[in-house]
């Protein structure tokens, strides 16, 4: 991949070829293919106008319900900006997105944000309102569903605070609620976020490096609590990881990005010591996290 | 990874392209150009007043004949592009831009000058290649001399070959900088006709001023002045007080949705909110550049001399424009994180500004209106000046009774120490209240 000139992406954009040249399968196995799909993302290319940086380059895969992807890759590779393609918090270049069968590259605001809704995220800086208190963060969650005359006035219906009470407890720490959010450990402030998450009643979860801020133990707890999820709730789940142990050990398949581009797809017994130097380089060492 | 520039429609170097490579290179030569205008200006206005003036012809001035003017012109436009071509170009770099020869290789001296040269035959023909020139990228008319090229350092960062950073010292740029402070400082010495021997001959002038101002006079703390018409020093402290306060309050709470659609980063999704965005920013500055002094001549002239509802209403105004502002870069500092993570939960864009932004400004916005309390405090006891009302008027009445009353000055120093009592007091609540909310 050398220049510009080689990514044919946009030329797709206009033309898409769901095959990908190749012959379509019968339309009732396309269909039924479609349906157990949560994800579905074709040729997805986002460049970044300002710095000319091609940041996703002709990304295809999809994602099964109920599974635990993980996406691993350098700093750079391209794993936040593809995490964010998914709900447009980044607007992509050119490809289509399909969640559970809607277009989410072609939702409308109001169809975007029911699209949202059922799609949480979970960030590394935790990225909750500091000076708010924990219970206020946990109950932003629901924002997308709340009466909106109601929200204006941070008036909250019943039901809700009792969820949210609900899904702290889920998580462990309820009797934090009423702390401010900033007064929390990392570890804590990121279980804040999944119960932010939860509120939604999510059926897919994202998670952007949920555990680079933490330290090893309390990254675990983080990711059992996903794992949780993913196997009580039945919420698929795609998280990006740097350590490949983590990866190894929660992920149900993986996806590996490198200059933007899709470098191995498969189960995590896969990757060895010559699929592991593909991804990460060279020159690099595995490191375990315990 | 990098790629080459090329425009939405497929040609290579477009106008676009062409005039945003062009304007960076445009303001340096400009930036040189007119700094060299200033250090002939400098010279000639020190050679009138160390020269001309002392020694040629006292009541003249030393101006420049017809032919001057071509000369200083064409020698500063000269300097400017030397120093352009050695690399030693202030306004070059300010923008970031760096001259390299082929390959990115430093110019050797004969290929500076033949730029040198070159500048000078394209002088004309460069506006017109920018208009309608080539198509290849990154070169401009006498770039394509093939002598050198200039690099945009900002925009090529990756491409550049590591250099030693020199300091700047070691610079003729750095030192020529040092020496426009010095000049300026030499210049603005003689212009404000700053005379320190002045100062300390006639302090005996001012001696008793400053002893009257410090035995005040308080018997009008609490008693009208003049009865019916001027009021006491503590009566005219409560209506500054007061008309601060109104200024500051109402000033607040006009200036806080104001300042919603003055932030970037809350109105920039689409092109209408760009528009609102442009519109508020430039009310704020043009509000802004008016000092209060100023709306409360105008004020003053509306509703009455002396009328203090002409002071608030100018420190009102005042107050919504400055405040704005200051808050419009809060709500633009805020951590996007929050906001990206409601925006995720499928939130409305004025829900994630109620959840997301309010509550990570509010402190800043309270520390800064109490600034401003103090500010139009302080604003409050000299807008009387124009017919504001409030202390002031005390302050230039008992002024303006020197000569007619012995005690003039004493009275004056008896609203002084009420003045720095009020403003010291208060400035130091709001400072108490501000560190205990940040």
């Amino acid at each position: 991949m050398s220049q510009f000139g080689t990514n044919q992406a946009a030329e797709r954009k206009l033309n898409i070829d769901a095959g990908g040249g190749q012959p379509l399968p019968r339309f009732s196995q396309r269909v039924l293919a479609i349906m157990d799909d949560l994800i579905r993302v074709e040729h997805l290319t986002k460049i970044y106008e300002r710095g000319e940086v091609l940041a996703l380059n002709d990304v295809s895969f999809t994602v099964k319900k109920g599974e635990f992807l993980v996406l691993l890759g350098l700093s750079g590779s391209g794993k936040s900006t593809l995490l964010r393609c998914l709900n447009r918090l980044i607007e992509p270049t050119a490809g289509t997105i399909l969640f559970d069968g809607e277009d989410v590259t072609k939702a409308q605001p109001k169809q975007l944000r029911h699209l949202r809704r059922r799609m949480a995220m979970i960030f590394q800086q935790f990225n909750l309102v500091k000076r708010s208190s924990v219970l206020t963060n946990v109950l932003s969650g629901r924002l997308g569903y709340m009466n909106p005359g109601a929200s204006a006035i941070h008036k909250y219906a019943k039901q809700d605070v009792d969820d949210a009470m609900a899904s702290l407890e889920r998580v462990g720490i309820p009797e934090q609620a009423y702390k401010r959010a900033d007064e929390l450990s990392g570890g804590q402030q990121q279980r804040v976020g999944i119960a932010r998450a939860l509120m939604q009643n999510p059926e897919l979860m994202m998670a952007d490096e949920p555990v680079s801020a933490l330290d090893p133990a309390t990254a675990h707890s983080i990711m059992q609590y996903l794992e949780l999820m993913n196997q009580e709730d039945g919420v698929t789940v795609i998280a990006s990881l740097h350590f490949l142990s983590l990866a190894r050990r929660y992920g149900t398949r993986i996806l590996a990005l490198k200059d933007g581009q899709i470098v191995f797809e498969g189960s995590p017994a896969e990757i060895d010591k010559d699929k592991f130097k593909e991804i990460y380089g060279e020159d690099a060492e595995e490191v375990e996290v315990r | 990874m990098r790629m080459p520039k090329k425009s939405k429609s497929g040609k290579h170097y477009t106008l676009g392209h062409r005039l945003s490579d062009a304007f960076p290179r445009f303001f340096a030569f400009m930036l040189d150009w007119a700094s060299w205008g200033y250090v002939a200006y400098g010279v000639m206005y020190l050679l009138n007043k160390y020269w001309y003036v002392r020694h040629v012809n006292f009541y003249g001035t030393l101006t420049l004949p017809v032919w001057g003017w071509p000369v200083v012109i064409i020698s500063t436009f000269e300097l400017a592009l030397i120093s352009h071509v050695l690399g030693q170009s202030i306004g070059l770099q300010m923008r970031g831009l760096r001259l390299y020869g082929p390959d990115y290789t430093s110019p050797t001296l004969s290929m500076r000058l033949r730029r040198w040269a070159t500048a000078h035959l394209v002088l004309i023909a460069q506006p017109f290649a920018v208009l309608f020139g080539s198509r290849k990228p990154g070169l401009l008319l006498h770039d394509r001399d093939a002598t050198g090229y200039m690099v945009d350092v900002y925009r090529t960062k990756d491409d550049l070959p590591f250099e030693k950073p020199t300091r700047w010292y070691q610079t003729y740029r750095g030192l020529f900088i040092v020496f426009l402070l010095s000049l300026t400082f030499w210049l603005g010495w003689k212009i404000t006709t700053i005379n320190l021997r002045m100062l300390i001959d006639r302090i005996s002038k001012s001696g008793h001023i400053w002893k009257d101002l410090v035995t005040p006079n308080f018997s009008y703390l609490t008693e009208d002045v003049i009865p019916g018409r001027t009021f006491s020093i503590l009566y005219y402290m409560l209506e500054t007080m007061f008309m601060a306060f109104f200024a500051t309050v109402s000033g607040a709470i006009v200036a806080f949705p104001l300042s919603f659609l003055g932030a970037r980063n809350i109105m920039g999704f689409n092109a209408f909110g760009w528009v609102i965005y442009s519109v508020m920013r430039t009310l704020f500055n043009a509000l802004r550049s008016i000092e209060s002094i100023l709306m409360a001549v105008m004020f003053a002239v509306w509703v009455g001399f002396g009328n203090p509802f002409a002071g608030a209403m100018a420190l009102f105004l005042h107050t919504i424009a400055a405040l704005a502002k200051l808050y419009s870069e809060q709500v633009e500092a805020v951590d996007k994180g929050p906001l990206e993570a409601m925006a995720a939960t499928g939130a409305r864009r004025w829900q994630i500004v109620i959840y997301g932004v309010i509550p990570q400004i509010i402190p800043s916005f309270l520390a800064f209106t109490l600034y401003r309390w103090d500010i139009n405090i302080r604003m409050a006891t000299v807008i009387a000046l124009v017919g504001g009302g409030g202390i002031g008027t005390l302050l230039f009445y008992f002024k303006n009774e020197v000569g007619r009353l012995d005690d003039a000055w004493n009275q004056v120093g008896a609203v002084i120490v009420a003045i720095i009592i009020v403003v010291w007091v208060l400035d130091y609540i709001s400072a108490r209240v501000r560190e205990k909310i940040g």
